[in-house]
């Protein structure tokens, strides 16, 4: 449906994407991932039309956007990033606006107002001045307007930005819904909200693309090795060599630079839990904690993105909690 | 089409919410109410050339270009430049309209309001003929001339508008760009040659309203102002799309 071939945009001497390609099936929800300023919003502008790329092209429906820039516009609801609307209009009026503007009658539009604004719960601030409503209420508003004619195809950027916890859930239930019969491709810098809603996620990084693939698929390939967290008690000579030998593992790292607690990494679907467990009763070394350390898309995306000037990454991983882990 | 009146119809609604339109109302009611009744006490002076109130009210004194040269950046500096500072351009450019029907539409939002800043005018024409009579046909004309220079002068603004993200620099650009081409014209005076006097003559604006409020209709100025106009709002046009590429 949405498909980009080889986007690049050049400032001058400055690239801020580079030969990004990517589709978006029928139907498919595919989630952009990327920290700021890493060409997500550049991307997604070309696509949209609203910045022409440097190189490449972009098709959505089989309709070239360059040779029909005004048919594709047709065919993709956008909510920009910055969701900028006229903040001297009523909220009806401002969504009747857009949807004349997408080529609906007025008549057309009164007809499909009510669900719309519904489905977005934007019920008690219709008749509202837009300039007087809250970020939340505005970022509404865009989603809103960008549902409202029934595009095939939504481009959401940051859809979720400035709601609080409860709209949150509401709106990624709402984007699940659109997503059933709808081509999306929303980004995000909310870890937790790509594996929740996306079938498929691509992770930009400084203009590119680092890795691309389902969540599952990501964590399988990415995080290769399962690492293994061992405390002991007290950390007797000859750990490090005795762990080593156990057949699976294939580094042991001491963790803190202390002598009690390790971190091993082991080999492809293999589960040296047992062993490690033996070769504690063995040595007669009494253990503390033995456990698998799950790798959570979190890990990916830091992995893949931090720069060389970050700080490593602390081993002890803490699982995201369910709401607004940022990178 | 559609396209076109919707954005003209959310700029014209966008006209009348907000308080500089009304100040500009005010200021074009004021000046022009007091020009007419300096021309009406005027012309009751029995010492008074003899001449029809109207006719002098239309391009022929000062204040009529003053209003003009002040109405038209005021009305048309918002227009694209405040689309381009708020972002909202980010939506209009990805709707299905092209950069010319973005433009048309406000343009013509512009060309409606300023029509409608004359129409209170309209009384002192009712004025005139309640009390004596009035030669309708001029007053069309002047009517005319203040639609054709306004379209001429809107066009000038909406492209400035279209240059530049902030509203004041387009207000001075639209000030600046209306000085020379108001006062060209007026340079035929200075010059002897015949055929560049012709040439600055056709430009002179000062002229041309003249004629017009005497019930001379010239073509030629109407050509004028029509081709001027659609270059200007064709140039308004390039500079949006042009905006996207840097």
């Amino acid at each position: 449906m949405i498909e980009a071939q080889n986007l690049t945009r050049r400032y001058g001497d400055f690239t801020a994407v580079e030969q990004i390609s990517l589709t978006v099936d029928e139907g498919e929800i595919v989630g952009m991932l990327g920290p700021n300023g890493a060409g997500k919003t550049t991307t997604i502008r070309m696509i949209t039309g609203f910045l022409p790329p440097t190189e490449g092209r972009v098709t959505v429906g089989g309709k070239d956007l360059f040779a029909d820039p005004v048919g594709v516009r047709g065919d993709i609801g956008y909510l920009p990033e910055n969701v900028a609307l006229y903040p001297e209009m009523r909220v009806s009026e401002y969504l009747t606006y857009r949807a004349m503007l997408e080529g609906m009658t007025r008549a057309q539009a009164k007809k499909r107002l009510p669900e719309t604004i519904t489905s977005c719960f934007l019920e008690e601030v219709e008749g509202q001045i837009i300039g007087t409503l809250s970020k939340g209420y505005r970022q509404r508003v865009g989603l809103a307007a960008a549902i409202l004619h029934e595009p095939q195809a939504l481009v959401l950027d940051e859809p979720t930005v400035g709601l609080d916890p409860k709209q949150i859930i509401a709106i990624r239930e709402l984007i699940r819904e659109l997503g059933r019969e709808r081509t999306l491709l929303l980004s995000t810098h909310i870890l937790p909200e790509v594996e929740l809603l996306c079938d498929r996620v691509i992770i930009i990084d400084r203009g590119r693309i680092v890795a691309e693939g389902t969540p599952e698929s990501l964590k399988q390939s990415w995080i290769g090795a399962t690492l293994l967290r061992v405390e002991l008690k007290q950390g007797p000579e000859g750990v490090v060599e005795i762990l080593e030998r156990i057949q699976g593992v294939s580094a042991v790292k001491p963790v803190d630079g202390g002598h009690s607690r390790f971190s091993l990494e082991c080999e492809h679907s293999s589960d040296p839990r047992e062993a490690v467990f033996r070769a504690a009763v063995d040595n007669g070394w009494t253990l503390l904690e033995l456990a698998e350390e799950r790798a959570s898309l979190e890990d990916i995306f830091v992995r893949l993105t931090t720069r060389e000037v970050a700080e490593p990454r602390a081993p002890e991983t803490v699982e995201p909690t369910d709401e607004e882990v940022t990178s | 089409m559609k396209g076109i009146l919707a954005i003209m119809d959310r700029e014209i609604r966008a006209y009348f919410f907000s308080p500089l339109a009304y100040i500009v109302a005010a200021f074009l009611l004021l000046v022009n109410g007091m020009v007419f009744w300096l021309i009406v006490s005027f012309l009751n002076n029995p010492q008074a050339r003899f001449g029809a109130p109207l006719e002098l009210f239309f391009g022929q004194t000062i204040y009529f270009w003053l209003v003009l040269l002040f109405v038209a950046p005021v009305l048309t500096m918002r227009l694209l430049s405040e689309e381009r500072r708020s972002g909202t351009i980010e939506v209009l450019m990805t709707a299905p309209v092209n950069e010319a029907q973005v433009v048309i539409g406000k343009y013509l939002a512009a060309l409606i309001f300023y029509c409608f800043l004359w129409l209170p005018t309209l009384a002192y024409a009712g004025i005139v003929a309640y009390y004596s009579e009035v030669d309708w046909g001029p007053v069309a004309a002047g009517y005319l001339g203040v639609f054709g220079v306004g379209a001429l002068f809107l066009s000038v603004g909406l492209l400035a508008s279209a240059l530049t993200r902030s509203q004041l620099v387009a207000a001075i650009l639209t000030f600046a760009l209306l000085i020379p081409l108001f006062t060209f014209g007026l340079l035929e005076n200075l010059f002897n040659d015949p055929s560049l006097k012709q040439a600055l003559s056709y430009l002179n604006l000062w002229q041309h309203m003249e004629e017009f409020s005497k019930g001379v209709v010239d073509t030629r100025h109407l050509v004028y102002y029509l081709s001027a106009t659609v270059l200007f709002i064709f140039l308004s046009a390039k500079a949006l799309e042009a905006k996207k590429w840097r």
